[in-house]
């Protein structure tokens, strides 16, 4: 939202901050402000000109013009191809020297051998209006002075996102109040009541559903001249960024501006019937609006109709076929006030944004929209003269019962501010701000809401803290530690199990990385994922976003590829959530995941037991059980990883069909698993008083025989005297068959009583070697 | 005739010690000089010839030579051990300048390093660490936060819906709604995470971002409690005194709002590209909560009231380490992930 700083002067007499100081008290006290720019600096050098003669130049369209600029600039000849041109026109006239919009800068130039000594400009080359048909026709002031009603400017521009809770902001009378409050200054009301005609109303409106549309108000004119308006209306318009129209149009405009009420003027002999009807659309009632776009309505969009049908989308816009032209001649002004959310799920659905929609949607005050009438009156009789009214007001209002006034605990206020504040000062702020204050009991106010406030930004005391807070500073507030009861807070023994793990990780070599949570289609696909499996997103911007990962491993493939152009060999890890979706409108089950990867260029097989290494460092005493491989896992090297007999990940290779150059191994675990399964018990045992007995056995197996299995088979028939098996090396070649290798395990023997004699060792050896040989394997001597 | 002899024995020796010029040279002249058939051994098998007077005195003198030459041999015999300790140990020199053998370690992300940081003052000051969905149901992200449906505050929040009618939470406050229903009042809680916004991806914009919200629910807490908790927050993360201003800011599910700037750290507050020439930069948007919130996390609000807060993870990062794009953050790309 612009505002001008002219306006706000007018609005606010007397008050001469500079404009940055405006903006930054505005920004300390009420809103925040973007930026403030001057708007249109060059007036300062443009002044009005009268043209003595003009001739044309032979060979072009141009005329020699030889104009009176005034006792700064004198006569001066300029060259000028505008078609309005002409002896006796006053207009305005840019020396050389000045930039003017568009960043056109003026200079002395020859044009066809004649010295043109400056520019004479049309409104379009001011930045005053968008009309460069010609150059400015200016009335009723001497030649050398500024251009009437255009001085310099300065344009605040204002976070809407800070307005949204302020309907009043979207005008400049609203802020104009704030300024008046914040300096102490008087604030000058623009609207004459007593502009409202009385009498019978020479329209009726019938509003069938008051809960869209509280209060229509509507003045009927006749005798309108359309035209262009004077050029300070379309400046002022021009300066906030309005595009100005014609005299009616810009008018409602400019009432927008200055008292945030949306208005809409319809050619009242384009209406069918005297009647305006506010209802809800039929179900596909075409409506084409004055954007020259056509829209298919529904029982959820409201309309101001006629007797045939739609002449506006109500608080929207304006419809075509009833919209000023030059040919106007009687007009029906419409001022309503509307329902807030249906005005934004109307325009939200039709994606059809506009000042109008944009205040509404705010909640505009219906106390508004008689005053927003009485302002058009006045200016209508400055820029159409001999304008009548036609009959008294239209108004149809089911009012609200005025909300009740809040009360303020004076000492509460404190306690919420955090510092001592005088009773008078809070009835001063209150007051400033056109709140109505009164002393029921001691040190308790009662304060009634002004209407434009009520609607939707203040209902409760903590929003007059809010406006006490913002007026005395919140500079003025001492920062103080809270004085309360000492609390051990919960611990989230998740989290930091989290970050136990990334520590782990880390000190393992491997770097974390983050990822989206979308995959595309595409991604998914990669990895024999259907998208269905996935919890789709319903609004993407692009096509890389449209599904919830139910995995680490898309990102982690990505980052893979990735970082092979630049890096041989690498180790990298995640933790983050895998999302499943659940039946219906549940939310979808969230499961932390660890996911880590080694990237070589070598075989892969050292990556796998690196990966299966971090595995155990993070669960002491872990199996690797073969698993079989999924369609994106290397078929020979796949498992899965159990602790304390639960199944808790996979420890794999990416299928080398998906990594282009090189190996790559990953090692999946379900954090949220591992987490429930709770700290490893721990027991202590007493240490050995008798020495411990060891011997070598080696066993001649298959090749693709299982270590593991050949231990457990060793550590069962050891029975209790087994301390430990402890695998060593294998072995493969001369003088064993090709076909066969042989494992060398480490047997650890001890009792807790005695030293064992070799009797007892010999014995569980033999009873080992018999097993082993019955299960089908041989003993290397 | 016996102490010349000797004397002779001693200097003959003392020469051959001093002539040794290796351990195994040392040994041979200690047999020669002190061995059990060396020349002192064959003096003292003489004694017995002399009588008691002259043997008395004679075996003074040749223990004294003895003993003497058993120093002087002991003695060398040291620095040759010494000599070869020292040569064996010199022969194992290392360059300790070559690399360390195996895997350098790695490095965490800089937003895990930031909330852990964060994780650790609040807990210091008393204060839980929860997390909350990343998908969301309407009502935790928006209604309980005071926005109803159709409220003009949706459009700040370019919202990603999915296809169940849940959405990716837009920021981290449904936090306090979530712990408000689980842990009631008295509450200090902060509640650092991944949120989404439904935007177009640039140098400056994120689709995925990270928050750190911070809730606080007591008796009377007020504004300056607040303030109080903002500067030592902020002093914690730029490790010195910053200065701050508290200005009126608009979010539905604090009352009042605020946002909290500070002075700019790069140009002290004269204006510069990265405070956009203000001198300040925005921060921190913070404020009380709103008495709607407090019922919806089924909280009294006429017993408890209370300040939230919500700090930009991402941006912080991004500030603390110059770092002028935003995108690296989620780029997996190592080249960038292993300088922190």
């Amino acid at each position: 939202m612009k505002f001008s700083c002219n306006w706000l002067r007018e609005l606010v007499p007397g008050l001469d901050l500079s404009p940055r100081d405006l903006t930054r008290l505005i920004t300390m006290k009420t809103a925040e402000c973007e930026g403030v720019e001057p708007f249109a600096p060059w007036l300062e050098a443009v002044v009005a000109a009268r043209v003595l003669s003009a001739e044309p130049m032979e060979g072009s369209h141009n005329l020699k013009a030889v104009v009176d600029a005034g006792p700064e600039y004198g006569t001066r000849t300029v060259v000028c191809g505008a078609p309005n041109c002409r002896p006796g026109l006053l207009t305005a006239f840019v020396p050389p020297g000045v930039t003017i919009a568009a960043g056109k800068h003026i200079r002395s130039v020859v044009i066809q051998g004649v010295e043109s000594q400056g520019m004479l400009a049309s409104g379009a080359e001011l930045g005053l209006n968008r009309d460069s048909a010609g150059v400015l026709e200016l009335d009723g002031v001497e030649p050398g002075s500024p251009l009437p009603g255009c001085p310099v400017d300065h344009i605040i521009e204002v976070d809407n996102k800070s307005l949204t809770h302020r309907p009043d902001l979207w005008g400049h009378l609203g802020m104009a109040r704030e300024v008046a409050a914040i300096t102490s200054l008087r604030l000058a009301d623009p609207v004459r009541g007593d502009l409202i005609p009385s009498g019978a109303p020479a329209w009726q409106v019938d509003i069938r559903d008051f809960e869209l549309c509280p209060r229509y108000s509507a003045l009927v004119f006749e005798n309108v001249t359309v035209g262009p308006s004077p050029l300070w209306l379309q400046a002022r318009l021009e300066a906030l960024g309005l595009n100005p129209i014609s005299n009616i149009v810009d008018v409602t405009n400019y009432v927008m501006a200055e008292l945030a009420e949306p208005m809409h003027a319809f050619d009242a002999d384009l209406l069918h019937g005297n009647t305006i009807i506010v209802r809800r659309a039929e179900e596909g009632e075409e409506f084409a609006a004055l954007n020259g776009e056509s829209y298919r309505l529904s029982p959820s969009n409201l309309v101001i109709a006629d007797q045939r049908g739609a002449v506006a989308l109500a608080g929207v816009i304006g419809g075509a076929g009833s919209a000023i032209r030059p040919a106007t001649t009687r007009i029906v002004l419409e001022s309503a006030n509307f329902e807030p959310a249906n005005i934004r799920r109307t325009s939200a659905a039709l994606k059809l944004r506009t000042d109008a929609s944009m205040r509404f949607e705010k909640a505009q005050d219906p106390v508004n929209t008689v005053r927003a009438l009485a302002r058009a009156v006045e200016l209508f009789r400055i820029v159409s003269p001999g304008i009548r009214l036609a009959g008294g007001l239209v108004d149809s209002w089911r009012q609200a019962p005025p909300p009740p006034p809040i009360e303020l605990d004076l000492e509460w206020l404190e306690r919420r501010l955090g510092r001592p504040i005088g009773k008078e000062e809070v009835r001063r702020i209150l007051e400033s701000l056109s709140f109505r204050v009164e002393e029921p009991r001691p040190q308790v106010f009662q304060v009634g809401v002004p209407s434009w406030r009520a609607t939707k930004d203040i209902s409760i005391r903590e929003d007059l803290l809010e406006e006490i807070g913002r007026m005395v500073g919140y500079d003025t507030v001492p920062p103080v530690a809270p004085l309360m009861p000492v609390r051990r807070p919960w611990v989230n023994e998740e989290r930091l199990f989290h970050h136990s793990v990334r520590q782990m990780a880390a000190a393992q070599g491997f770097t974390e990385v983050s990822n989206y949570s979308f995959i595309s289609e595409e991604m998914a696909a990669r990895f024999g994922f259907t998208p269905d499996e996935h919890l789709r997103v319903s609004n993407p911007i692009s096509s890389e976003q449209t599904l919830l990962r139910k995995s680490l491993l898309p990102g982690i493939h990505k980052n893979i590829s990735d970082n092979a152009r630049f890096y041989g060999e690498f180790r990298l890890f995640e933790i983050g959530n895998e999302i499943h979706k659940r039946e219906g409108r549940q939310l979808p089950l969230e499961a932390p995941h660890l996911m880590a990867a080694i990237y070589t260029r070598g075989d892969g097989s050292a990556a796998l037991f690196e990966l299966k290494r971090l595995a155990e460092c993070l669960l002491p005493g872990c199996e690797a059980r073969p698993a079989e491989a999924r369609p994106y896992e290397h078929p020979a090297r796949a498992g899965e990883i159990a602790w304390r007999g639960k199944t808790l990940g996979r420890l794999f290779e990416l299928h080398p069909r998906l990594v282009e150059q090189g190996r790559a191994a990953i090692l999946d675990l379900d954090l949220a698993d591992i987490f429930a399964l709770g700290p490893l018990p721990r027991k202590y045992v007493p240490l050995r008083r008798f020495p411990t007995s060891e011997f070598d056995l080696s066993v001649v197996a298959g090749l693709r025989v299982h270590c593991a299995e050949i231990g457990a088979r060793i550590r069962d028939a050891a029975g209790a005297l087994c301390e430990r098996v402890q695998y060593l090396y294998s072995y493969q070649g001369k003088p064993l068959p090709e076909d066969r290798q042989s494992l060398t395990y480490r047997v650890t023997l001890g009792a807790p009583d005695h030293t064992l004699s070799s009797d007892e060792v010999g014995t569980v050896r033999r009873n080992i070697i018999a097993a082993l040989e019955a299960a089908g394997f041989g003993i290397r001597q | 005739m016996l102490d010349s002899t000797l004397s002779d024995i001693e200097a003959r020796a003392l020469s051959a010690i001093e002539a040794a010029s290796d351990a195994a040279a040392l040994e041979r002249a200690r047999v020669e000089f002190l061995g059990r058939k060396g020349a002192l051994a064959q003096i003292g098998k003489d004694l017995g010839k002399l009588s008691p007077e002259e043997r008395a005195r004679a075996g003074k003198l040749l223990n004294s030579v003895k003993q003497l030459l058993e120093e002087r041999f002991d003695k060398k015999q040291t620095w040759f051990e010494e000599q070869a300790l020292r040569a064996r140990l010199d022969a194992e020199w290392l360059d300790i300048t070559l690399p360390a053998p195996g895997v350098r370690p790695g490095a965490l992300h800089p937003l895990t390093q930031i909330q852990k940081e964060l994780e650790d003052l609040f807990t210091s000051l008393g204060f839980a660490v929860v997390d909350g969905p990343e998908v969301e149901t309407e009502w935790h992200n928006f209604d309980a936060l005071n926005i109803p449906p159709a409220h003009p505050a949706r459009d700040a929040q370019d919202t990603f819906w999915l296809e169940n009618g849940c959405l990716l939470r837009t920021h981290t406050s449904p936090v306090q709604v979530r712990a408000m229903e689980r842990f009631g009042a008295p509450l200090r809680i902060i509640a650092p995470g991944r949120v989404f916004r439904n935007e177009e991806v640039d140098a400056s914009h994120e689709h995925t971002f990270y928050q750190l919200e911070g809730m606080m629910i007591d008796r009377d807490v007020s504004i300056g409690h607040m303030l109080y908790f903002m500067k030592t927050l902020l002093e914690a993360i730029f490790r010195r005194e910053v200065t701050v201003r508290l200005r009126p800011g608009f979010f539905p599910f604090v009352e009042p709002g605020f946002e909290l700037d500070i002075q700019c750290l790069l140009c002290g507050g004269s204006g510069c590209p990265v405070c956009k020439q203000s001198g300040w930069v925005e921060l921190l948007p913070c404020g009380l909560v709103h008495p709607n919130v407090l019922r919806a996390g089924g909280i009294d609000p006429r017993e408890w009231n209370g300040f939230a807060f919500g700090l930009g993870l991402t941006r912080l990062v991004m500030m603390r380490y110059a770092i002028d794009d935003i995108r690296l953050l989620q780029s997996g790309d190592l080249r960038f992930l292993e300088q922190f």
